[in-house]
């Protein structure tokens, strides 16, 4: 698959920054998370049991992170992002979802081909983080859960690569007279550009945003992946991902944002809080906030040195707040 | 766009009172205000095609306007917390006035003209109260400030004449001060409603969400033919435990909510940016921080969801469509819950498009 792809892309006309992006992290990314999902759910069929699961739950977990900042293309038009990942669930539709398929014996569990009608809630890794790190009570459906959540991770991740092809060939073939989704390179690129921008800001506003609260309501029960102890990770994780998109791109040195971002990921890897426990004490907490900060000058360099010269001013409604 | 200047050119007198009409300016269906690449803001006129019948600098960003319902005049109006207001004749090109808000009070960024056109009404903050006034102006009297009545209620956003001569005032709840920007000054207490006011001013109808959706601010409004009045909320509490963000006033004193799920709400910052009614009973809002446009049916169930970067205008134009335009210069027709791109213009559309006639 990625070798056809690769030879497809060198034939067209393309536009080198786009298709890098593509070749080098995007496609990379997807057939990641496409492998590991799969051994997940392998691994989960062999023997469901949490301590046998959650090895593989990691490594898919990890590559769900590398790659969930490319929320457009097959993943929007199949409406797949929020069944692969429902967070942040401060109504907790996870919880309630697994709890009302548990109370009704809900046979579903045991028919992949229709797992997809229930609940996004229901089929993402917050709800198979729940089943391998919270006590079950019903041990046997939850063994059931774990493997039709898992096989549907795996099911979803193989739609989406599936369709990647066909999609790079849009982005990089703008202006094609037959092509409708892409009508200017322009928006190509605009597309990488918002992956990078909506990428950065949730990790502000929610990944470190939401854990952190205010100071005198700091709200560490918000943060991401806390029941498996990954809201470090998945900060750590992101930043490097973002940052490979970053410097893929566009051709220029980008001084500022790579600086930016070295100085967010020593941050990030010492603050030694795997679940930011830490928000709620007032001296490792200003740990976190310094982060916070850094991803800010992070996302200031991107719009400078990535925004403003490919001529993108994103935001004028939406940052405009009336 | 050379036709209104050929047409100025061939006038045998030139009169300082516009009677132009919008037909004479192009047929646009909506003014909406926008940003050039040069940096100067400018208010312009859309047909329902796409294009820009005329291009008019404003002093500084739009938001909305109060268009006049017949002749070619518009009131743009300074986003809060302004304080100024211009007259703009759309067939010269010209600002012929400027309106400020009277001491101690500013406006909202939005306006409306009674049915026939004599009187402006613009929603006002009075800044030592907080509380929300209308404040009317004497159109055939040059605009003398007549009035003002109270809005009953805090922050009134948008107003809107319906079809049926009624105002309506979308009250957002919200308390501001110029001295502290937006900041939100009563989140725990705020309390929006939207108002109905015949052209005296006096209040013939109030509604509001339940006492625990306190937080749902609402900002704008849209009216069907049958003046049934199409809300767009701003939600105040975390933008992940968003209720509904739509809901339609039937005008049987109540608002009620139009179904989203939180699968249609997730990744919205809990923000709707403008609502329109149009074609066969159907309704639309977009959400310009989830770049996405919804659209509801006559009974408020949302039957689509379209997705363009950085969307926001809303206008109904014919043939069942809702004309959509974005911050990147994008003009789009939503028909059958699809988005088709009509036109590109050197330009960031701001918020709102509005409403020349009803369709």
């Amino acid at each position: 698959m990625r070798l056809a792809l690769a030879l497809c892309l060198t034939a067209l006309p393309a536009f080198a920054d786009v298709q890098r992006a593509i070749e080098t992290h995007i496609l990379p990314g997807h057939t990641a998370l496409a492998q590991a999902t799969d051994e997940l759910a392998s691994d989960a069929a062999e023997n469901c049991a949490p301590d046998a699961v959650r090895p593989a739950f990691h490594a898919a977990y990890d590559a769900w992170i590398s790659i969930s900042h490319i929320q457009f293309g097959p993943i929007e038009d199949q409406a797949l992002n929020l069944q692969m990942h429902f967070w942040p669930d401060p109504k907790d539709s996870t919880g309630k979802a697994l709890a009302r398929l548990t109370a009704a014996q809900d046979p579903i569990v045991d028919n992949p081909g229709a797992w997809g009608e229930v609940s996004a809630a229901a089929q993402g890794f917050t709800a198979l983080e729940r089943l391998l790190y919270e006590p079950q009570t019903d041990t046997d459906y939850a063994c059931r859960l774990t493997q039709v959540v898992a096989t549907g991770l795996a099911d979803k991740s193989a739609a989406i690569l599936a369709d990647w092809p066909a999609f790079a060939t849009l982005m990089t073939t703008a202006r094609a007279n037959d092509n409708t989704r892409f009508q200017s390179e322009d928006e190509a690129r605009r597309a990488l550009y918002t992956a990078l921008s909506t990428g950065l800001e949730f990790l502000h506003d929610q990944r470190l945003g939401r854990p952190l609260g205010t100071f005198d309501r700091p709200r560490p029960r918000r943060a991401e992946a806390r029941r498996s102890e990954r809201s470090q990770r998945h900060i750590e994780l992101s930043l490097a991902a973002l940052e490979d998109l970053a410097t893929t791109m566009i051709d220029s040195d980008l001084t500022g944002t790579r600086a930016a971002f070295a100085k967010a990921r020593e941050l990030a890897a010492s603050l030694n809080d795997p679940a930011l426990a830490g928000v709620s004490d007032p001296i490792r907490r200003i740990r976190v906030e310094a982060l916070q900060r850094t991803v800010r000058d992070i996302q200031n360099a991107v719009n400078t040195e990535i925004g403003k010269p490919l001529g993108i001013t994103a935001g004028f409604n939406s940052l405009d707040g009336d | 766009m050379p036709s209104r200047r050929a047409f100025l050119a061939g006038l045998t007198s030139a009169s300082l009172t516009p009677t132009l009409g919008w037909a004479d300016v192009g047929n646009p269906i909506a003014l909406s205000a926008a940003l050039r690449p040069d940096g100067q803001h400018v208010l312009v006129g859309l047909t329902a095609a796409g294009a820009i019948t005329f291009e008019i600098p404003l002093p500084a960003r739009g938001h909305a306007a109060a268009a006049h319902p017949d002749v070619a005049e518009a009131v743009a109006i300074a986003r809060r917390p302004g304080t100024f207001a211009k007259v703009i004749d759309c067939a010269r090109g010209a600002v012929i006035q400027t309106l400020h808000a009277p001491q101690g009070r500013h406006f909202y960024g939005h306006g409306a003209f009674s049915s026939d056109g004599t009187l402006l009404f613009t929603p006002e903050n009075n800044i030592a109260t907080g509380q929300g006034w209308i404040g009317v102006w004497d159109r055939s009297a040059g605009y003398k400030r007549l009035d003002s009545f109270t809005s009953a209620g805090i922050g009134p956003h948008e107003i809107l004449r319906l079809p049926n001569g009624l105002l309506a005032v979308a009250n957002g709840g919200i308390r501001t001060h110029p001295s502290t920007g937006r900041d939100k000054l009563n989140l725990d207490t705020m309390r929006p409603n939207l108002v109905l006011f015949d052209a005296s001013g006096q209040l013939t109808d109030f509604a509001e969400l339940p006492a625990d959706l306190h937080q749902n601010s609402l900002r704008h409004i849209a009216a069907a033919r049958d003046n049934t009045v199409v809300c767009g909320f701003q939600w105040q509490g975390d933008p992940f435990d968003a209720p509904p963000l739509v809901a339609l006033y039937t005008g049987d004193g109540t608002l009620s909510q139009a179904q989203m799920d939180d699968t249609a709400l997730f990744g919205l910052d809990g923000y709707i940016g403008s609502v329109s009614a149009f074609g066969n009973d159907h309704y639309a809002a977009s959400a310009p921080r989830g770049n996405t446009t919804f659209v509801f049916d006559a009974a408020g169930a949302q039957t689509g969801a379209v997705r363009a970067t950085d969307v926001c205008g809303l206008c109904a134009a014919p043939q069942d469509t809702c004309v959509v335009t974005d911050g990147t210069g994008r003009v789009h027709w939503l028909r059958d819950n699809t988005l088709t791109q009509i036109a590109t213009h050197p330009l960031a559309f701001d918020n709102h498009l509005v409403a020349l006639t009803y369709t």
